[in-house]
């Protein structure tokens, strides 16, 4: 979905793809796939943060739910390969407090995407905002759209 | 059709399409000590204007709407920003005037006080 394949690859991209869908359908359903507890069902490293990528003309647009982590909690690199975010959700139970219930859990997760494009490093920027993260990366001058003038002959 | 604005008789008996807003429910950790019931309930991209708490007969509802803002066009999507809903029955003995709500950084926390008749009360053993 994020990658570049090649035309000889795009095949096993397609498989790739669709393997990833198969798995996301069945961790839904089942909280026990793949076999393991049912805390790391919606929060296992490879699964968390859920990501949506926005292509806005100029940029790219990262964005992600992390609820109840703050700037410093996450980590946002870029590389030549893509960008990579990466953390750790610490959820500590109120002192003097008894649980009924704890569905959210402290836990750590790294994701990596592959962007579409070239982008210029220098002008990324990455917030958080009512728990959600925003990457913002500017396209390289090669990447962005260009007007091509249509003439008359 | 003949009648196309007869609402009672449909001729095809086919339900009309109503859409509905999504909603997913939110993870929520629910803690208790001798004064309070205080819940954690995780809402990414909720604000202030978009959170509805409610408690209506003993339930406690808890909406989060959220609002769509997409700065382009979707390349890849892996979660819908749709609103977070969880209803939850209240215990007897909360005090509902006292309920306090705080949003930060997309976690709401909830403080349900309970009133006083509940508390448990240490009772002073004097000597007789």
């Amino acid at each position: 979905m994020f990658s570049r394949f090649g035309e000889a690859s795009r095949d096993f991209a397609l498989l790739d793809e669709f393997r990833r869908r198969l798995d996301r359908v069945w961790e839904d359903m089942d909280p026990s796939w793949p076999a393991s507890s049912s805390n790391a069902r919606a929060h296992s490293s490879s699964a968390w943060p859920r990501v949506n990528v926005y292509d806005g003309g100029s940029n790219l647009v990262v964005k992600a739910d992390v609820p109840g982590l703050s700037e410093k909690d996450v980590h946002v690199t870029l590389n030549e390969s893509g960008l990579a975010i990466s953390g750790q959700r610490k959820v500590a139970p109120p002192e003097g407090y008894s649980a009924h219930r704890q569905e959210r859990s402290s836990f750590s997760f790294s994701r990596s995407l592959t962007l579409p494009c070239k982008v210029n490093p220098e002008q990324t920027q990455a917030s958080v905002k009512n728990g959600v993260l925003t990457v913002t990366l500017a396209k390289a001058p090669e990447a962005q759209p260009r007007q091509i003038a249509v003439q008359a002959h | 059709m003949a009648n196309q604005t007869d609402l009672v008789n449909r001729s095809n008996g086919r339900m009309e399409a109503v859409q509905q807003r999504e909603a997913i429910a939110p993870a929520v950790d629910v803690y208790e000590n001798a004064d309070e019931l205080l819940l954690l309930v995780d809402v990414p991209g909720a604000t202030n204007d978009g959170m509805e708490v409610q408690l209506d007969k003993g339930q406690l509802t808890i909406l989060a709407k959220r609002r769509e803002d997409a700065p382009g066009s979707l390349l890849a999507a892996e979660y819908r920003a749709c609103d977070c809903l969880r209803v939850f029955s209240v215990p007897q003995g909360i005090d509902p005037a006292k309920i306090d709500a705080q949003l930060s950084g997309g976690v709401l926390l909830l403080r349900l006080p309970k009133s006083d008749s509940v508390k448990p009360r240490r009772i002073e053993v004097k000597q007789g």
